[in-house]
Parts: structure tokens; C-alpha cells; sequence
């Protein structure tokens, strides 16, 4: 499958002594997406880093599937279990801030990487827990490793060029949150293979987590062997030789974070992923215990919850692009608010269902649009800040964790709600939580419902901002005036605003 | 390799669109199948356990009173036998007897999927058989090690007499209406080994050491290229 943005050019292209395999643009970001190529250094960037975020969600989302034997082993209440799932996604909250200062300034590679492989260890642990707290721990600790998705959001960013940006970070990311339905298919057949060799269930699950603990490290080792975080070279070998000048990190920081719509789609992004997160840690028990099914087939149906990302977080970062070409900025932030909305509408539907054959068709079709919804955040996320991409990235991942350990707290911990009643909860509050994108402006290219700044804003004039007077005369703005070139293109094709 | 996109070409995204739909559907399809299949067998009306009679009088001996049974060492002395009380051919539709381990309701606490329902497919108080075989008139015995599956709680024991259809028609528990009464413990095995506990540690510091590697080597190679 091949995706190709506007000023794609024939064969390949040379800047200064560099030679790419796929058209670029200005700061040799690739204007196409082939999938199925591992090209240096844009694709292979691509495949490495979904891999790589795979492995950590199915690690994250490794204990669900196994639960009706693990809280018999380890005596856990529905209590412990709730707080296990909080747990699990909020290690990640910070993880997710600090990761997009820290792809900023030692570029995702290493930063992922790091993160990947320090994890690890809670994963290969959980095999020796003895208690509820035990338990709680390696959640909190292994959730840590799903700040490698703001890695691939900042990856994907640097390599790929405005046009096929929400694609690009649409499948990766997608492919990466796949594993949260993967893992659902894969522990308790790993489980079931185990006992068959002969162990206990109460040994057999213990095993089964050393197999997401290998895929977590040696995805980790691909990573920093085959992996590049520019498509110019590498951070740390670039900042040494000058080319890549270090920014400062509070300013960076500053910047990100008085941005008002980083907040924005931090709190929609809370129930869009939010929501997914919180489905991953409860559909297998829901269904196991409100249906009678027994461990493999709630696995199955919880699978082809998370499995749907890899057609529709995908479906929505190719629609965003697709609505940009047309309707712009615009189109992207409409497309946005309607699919998620739609999925909170789907969701509260949900939890109202009393048929197993129903609830299954109706989960299916909510896990294409809430999945959808997250791919179509980060369609708009890259555009809304080019100096602090970094920490926008951070901010709404870790606005997407917030949404599911509060969605968690409020609706799944302990027995206050029925499984049911949260899931209607949940998606009532998705409703309400998604209308603050109504409220996101760029003055170059306008909002839902307001048109562009009568001021005649430019791409320029709004990313140049970023830059004091003093940084410009240093040149420290160079990457963000380049980028404000290729933005021109969120104007969409049917535009009143003069080219300048 | 062709485009299936290009600016020019939106009518292309049915094309895409059709094999998102067509997969989607055959995934719904098949599971609707599935489920049509397994909703057709049962749809019996529902049966009560406050419908059952309770005419066997079970009784149980754990092999050490007072002390928490170990999973897979100690022993119940399980005893059952039609009440005296029972009329004369009470049991006369009994075909099978099913002993099972049932939670008390202090292990119940805070775990809904261990819950007492009414409705007799529903409830989930005694998962665990601990055996089943043909009804015999005459008193039984059986000497039970408690499975290594088990969990960690506190239970009773229930007797289920069934008739030829598979349906339970009668009861008898060793505890009380409301199970508090000759209760008994029993501790699960931890199911952790210290060969597990060993690969664990190695694995782990494997991940850190190698980390720590990959870090001091990408900091030569940035001052090899500084100085290049």
C-alpha cells in the first residue's frame, strides 16, 4: 500500500552528500509512505518503532486475559483488581510527559529504547508475585513502557512530511495499541501450551510472561541497532558535529505547555485512547464472567477488540489526511469530533446490551470508531506546535493515560457500578469530554466553526511565534520555518486565504 | 508499486474502504455464528436453587480440625446419605450425585465472579467438582486431597442429587442455610518456583547491562565522529 502526499517526486532524491529511497521534502522528510518497504531510514523507522510499542502494550495488557487464574492465585478482590488496572496506565502519565522533553533532546531512539529496556524487568518479575501488591507493582511498573508510543508519534513526525504525517503515525500507532488485543489471543494460548508441557495453572501463567518480557527486550535491541532518529543521522552524532542545535529545555517545555491546545486534545485524547486502555483491562473479564465463557473464547472476543487497530486507528490517520486535502485543518478537527463522539454514543449502547451475540457486534463496530478517534488526534497533534512537538506529544499521550486511570477509578474499581452500568458511564463521559474540540483555533487556518483569522495569519507567522527575536537571529528557527512551508498544504483545496 | 491514493484519485477510497468493510464483516460474521450457535443450545427456563429440596444430609471431616488445609496434601472426609427425615422414595428420580467445593460467603466478599445467584446456571458459588457418580441408596464415603488448583478461601461442601435429564433436583450441604456453620480453610499452593525467580533476575539484568552497553557505545561513536 502506497500513500502519496503532494510534492512527491520520481525516484530518488539527493540533499547535500545524502541519498534517500523516497521523495522528500524540504527538511528530507519522506513525502510517501510504501509499507512495505524497510528503507532506510523512513520505513525502517516506521516498522521498528511500531514493533517496539507492540511489545509494550502486549506486556502492559498481558495480566487481563489470565485473570480468572491469577486472582485465584493470588486471592486478589475485585478491589485489587480495579487498582491493578489504574495502576497499570498511570505509570505511564508521567512516563508519557518526560518521554517528549526527553525525544527532544536524546532523539526517540534512544529515548524508547531506554524506556523499553528498563521496563523489561517488571515484566520478567511478574512471574515471581506472591501477593495483591505484588501484583499492583508490576502493573505500575510495566505500564511504564507505553510512553513509547509519544517515541513513535515524535519517530514518525521526523520522518515523515505533512501530507502522510497522520497515516504515518495513524498505523503506527495503530499496529503499536494492536498488541493490546494481540496479547488477549496470545497469553492463553501460551498459558494452554504451557500446561500442556505439564505444569500447574497456578505455575503456567507465571511462565507465560517471560514470552512478552523476551519480544520487550529484543524489540529494544532492534531498535538501536537498525534505527536512526533523523533522517540526517542521529541526535547525540548531529548535536557533537553541530548540525542539530540543542534547544532549550525549559523554554521547550514552556512553550508546549502554554499552548492551549495541547490541553485540549490532552483531555480528548483521555477518552478516545482513554477509553481503549480501560475496554483492554476489563472486556475479557467482562465477558468471561457476564457470559459463562470460558478463558479461550473470552480471550478471542476481547482480542477482536484491540485487533480492530489494525484497520482503524490507521483508517483514522489516512481519513484526516484524506479530509485535510479537501477541508484542511478544518476537516481534520470536524472528522475528529464526529467519529469520537460517535464512539461514546457506541459505547454507552454497550453496556445496555444483554445479548452476548449483540454485544459482541456492537463492540466490534465502537472499537473501529473509538480507535479511529485516536488516529485522527494525531493528525491534528503534529501541527499544533513545531518547537515543542516533543512535549505536545507527551502532554496528549499522557492525557490519554489520565482518561483511563480516572475512567477506571470512577467506574471500574471495587463493586460500586456493574460492569455494565461503568460501560454506559464511561461512554456518556466520552460524549461530554469530546466537545472541547470544538473549541481548537489556528489562525491560518480557523477552527469547527470559525474560518480563518481576518488578520491573514500565515503558517509562518504562527510557527515563527514560537521563536523569540534573539533565537531567530541565531538561526535556532531554521527547522520551523521549513515546516511552516510544508503546512501550507492544511489550507486545504477549496481556500479563500490569498497564497503569499 | 502503484498509488492507491493520489490527490487526483478519491474515488479510489471505496477501493480501500471495501477491504476494511469486507474484513470487518467476515469477522463479525463468523462470530455471529458462533454465538447464534451457542444462544440456540440451552433456553431452558431458568431454575432455582430455592426450588430444590433439601434431602441429603452431607457432613464433613477435614483430615486436621482447626488447622488450614494445604492444597494438594491434606485431606476432607466427605460423607453423604439420603436424610432420614426424606419421604420413602424421594430419591427415586436421583441418577447421579455431584459433590461439590463450594466458597462461604466470607470468601465471596468483593469477588462478584465468585457470586450466589438464585438461578441455578447462573449461580457461582460451587465451581469446583469434587467428584460425580452414579446414585447409590446406601450411605457414602470419600476421602478427598484437595487439588492443587484450588484457591486460597474458606468452604463448605454441597451435595446436587440429579435426575436422568441432567437436572438438579435435590440438595445437601455440610454447613447451614446461611453457610456459617463447619466451615474449613484451605491454603493454595504459591505456584512460584526458584528456578523462576532465578530466570527472572537473569533476564532482568540482562535488559539493564545491555541498555548501559548500547549507552556508553553510542557516546564513543558521537566523540569518534566529533573529531572526524
Amino acid at each position: 500500500m502506497e500513500v502519496e502526499g503532494k510534492g512527491g517526486e520520481a525516484g530518488t532524491t539527493t540533499t547535500a552528500t545524502r541519498r534517500f529511497a523516497l521523495p522528500v521534502d524540504a527538511e528530507n522528510k519522506s513525502t510517501t509512505f510504501r509499507l512495505f518497504s524497510v528503507a532506510k531510514p523512513h520505513m525502517r523507522a516506521f516498522h521498528l518503532s511500531w514493533f517496539q510499542f507492540f511489545c509494550c502494550f502486549v506486556s502492559t495488557f498481558a495480566a487481563p486475559p489470565l485473570l480468572p487464574i491469577i486472582r485465584e492465585n493470588l486471592n486478589l478482590t475485585a478491589t485489587d483488581i480495579g487498582n491493578a488496572g489504574i495502576a497499570s496506565v498511570s505509570g505511564s502519565v508521567f512516563a508519557r510527559i518526560v518521554m517528549g522533553t526527553a525525544c527532544d533532546l536524546f532523539g526517540p531512539r534512544l529515548a524508547s529504547a531506554a524506556l523499553t529496556l528498563s521496563t523489561a524487568p517488571a515484566v520478567y518479575f511478574t512471574a515471581g508475585i506472591k501477593s495483591p501488591i505484588g501484583f499492583i507493582m508490576v502493573r505500575f511498573f510495566a505500564g511504564f513502557s507505553l510512553a513509547t508510543f509519544v517515541s513513535t508519534q515524535f519517530w514518525m513526525s521526523s520522518m515523515f512530511s505533512g501530507p502522510v504525517v497522520g497515516s504515518a503515525n495513524g498505523i503506527a500507532a495503530g499496529w503499536g495499541n494492536l498488541g493490546g488485543g494481540a496479547t488477549q489471543l496470545i497469553m492463553p494460548i501460551v498459558f494452554s501450551l504451557i500446561r500442556r508441557m505439564g505444569a500447574t495453572k497456578f505455575t503456567a501463567w507465571r511462565i507465560a510472561f517471560f514470552i512478552p518480557g523476551l519480544f520487550q527486550t529484543l524489540s529494544a535491541f532492534a531498535v538501536l541497532l537498525f534505527g536512526q532518529d533523523l533522517p540526517d543521522g542521529d541526535y547525540w552524532a548531529m548535536h557533537k558535529s553541530g548540525e542539530k542545535e540543542k534547544d532549550d529545555v525549559g523554554k521547550v517545555i514552556s512553550n508546549g505547555i502554554s499552548n492551549y491546545r495541547g490541553w485540549i486534545t490532552a483531555l480528548a485524547y483521555g477518552y478516545c485512547f482513554g477509553v481503549e486502555l480501560t475496554i483492554d483491562n476489563i472486556i475479557a473479564e467482562y465477558f468471561f464472567d457476564r457470559f459463562h465463557l470460558n478463558l479461550q473464547t473470552a480471550g478471542i472476543i476481547a482480542a477482536s477488540f484491540g485487533l480492530a487497530n489494525f484497520f482503524a486507528r490507521p483508517g483514522g490517520g489516512i481519513f484526516s489526511d484524506l479530509m485535510a486535502r479537501r477541508f484542511g485543518m478544518r476537516g481534520r478537527l470536524w472528522a475528529w469530533w464526529i467519529v469520537q463522539t460517535l464512539g461514546g454514543v457506541l459505547c454507552a449502547f454497550l453496556g445496555q446490551i444483554h445479548s452476548l451475540t449483540w454485544s459482541i457486534v456492537v463492540m466490534l463496530i465502537f472499537s473501529v470508531f473509538v480507535q479511529a478517534a485516536c488516529g485522527l488526534t494525531f493528525g491534528v497533534v503534529p501541527f499544533i506546535s513545531r518547537r515543542s512537538l516533543g512535549v505536545i506529544s507527551g502532554m496528549t499521550g499522557a492525557g490519554g493515560n489520565v482518561g483511563a486511570v480516572l475512567t477506571q477509578l470512577i467506574f471500574f474499581k471495587g463493586s460500586t457500578y456493574s460492569r455494565e452500568t461503568g460501560i454506559t458511564l464511561m461512554g456518556i463521559m466520552s460524549i461530554a469530554c469530546s466537545l472541547p474540540i470544538c473549541f481548537i483555533y489556528f489562525p491560518q487556518w480557523g477552527g469547527m466553526f470559525c474560518g480563518p483569522s481576518s488578520k491573514k495569519v500565515t503558517e509562518e507567522d504562527y510557527y515563527l511565534a514560537e521563536w523569540s527575536a534573539k533565537e531567530k537571529a541565531k538561526n535556532l528557527h531554521l527547522a520551523s520555518q521549513k515546516f511552516a512551508e510544508t503546512s501550507v498544504s492544511e489550507r486545504g483545496r477549496a481556500s479563500t486565504h490569498p497564497q503569499t | 508499486m502503484h498509488p492507491f491514493f493520489s490527490s487526483k484519485s478519491i474515488f479510489l477510497l471505496p477501493k480501500f474502504q471495501n477491504s476494511t468493510m469486507t474484513i470487518h464483516t467476515l469477522l463479525f460474521a463468523s462470530l455471529l455464528i458462533f454465538s447464534f450457535i451457542h444462544s440456540c443450545r440451552g433456553g431452558n427456563k431458568d431454575r432455582l436453587f430455592t426450588e430444590l429440596q433439601n434431602l441429603i444430609e452431607v457432613t464433613t471431616k477435614p483430615m486436621q480440625d482447626g488447622v488450614v488445609l494445604e492444597a494438594g496434601k491434606d485431606m476432607v472426609t466427605v460423607k453423604w446419605k439420603l436424610k432420614s427425615s426424606a419421604k420413602v422414595d424421594a430419591d427415586a428420580t436421583f441418577k447421579t450425585i455431584q459433590v461439590k467445593l463450594c466458597y462461604a460467603p466470607i470468601s465471596q466478599v468483593d469477588r462478584p465472579w465468585r457470586k450466589t445467584h438464585n438461578e441455578l446456571l447462573k449461580d457461582k458459588t460451587c465451581p469446583y467438582e469434587i467428584v460425580s457418580k452414579p446414585y447409590d441408596k446406601t450411605p457414602q464415603s470419600l476421602d478427598w486431597t484437595v487439588e492443587l488448583d484450588i484457591p486460597t478461601g474458606t468452604y463448605f461442601v454441597r451435595v446436587y442429587g440429579i435426575d436422568g435429564d441432567g437436572h438438579e433436583v435435590a440438595y445437601g450441604q455440610s454447613s447451614d442455610e446461611g453457610r456459617t456453620t463447619n466451615l474449613f480453610s484451605i491454603q493454595a499452593i504459591s505456584g512460584g518456583h526458584v528456578s523462576l525467580d532465578i530466570a527472572s533476575i537473569l533476564f532482568s539484568v540482562f535488559s539493564v547491562v545491555s541498555l548501559l552497553v548500547f549507552f556508553v557505545k553510542e557516546k564513543k561513536k558521537a566523540k569518534l565522529e566529533q573529531r572526524e
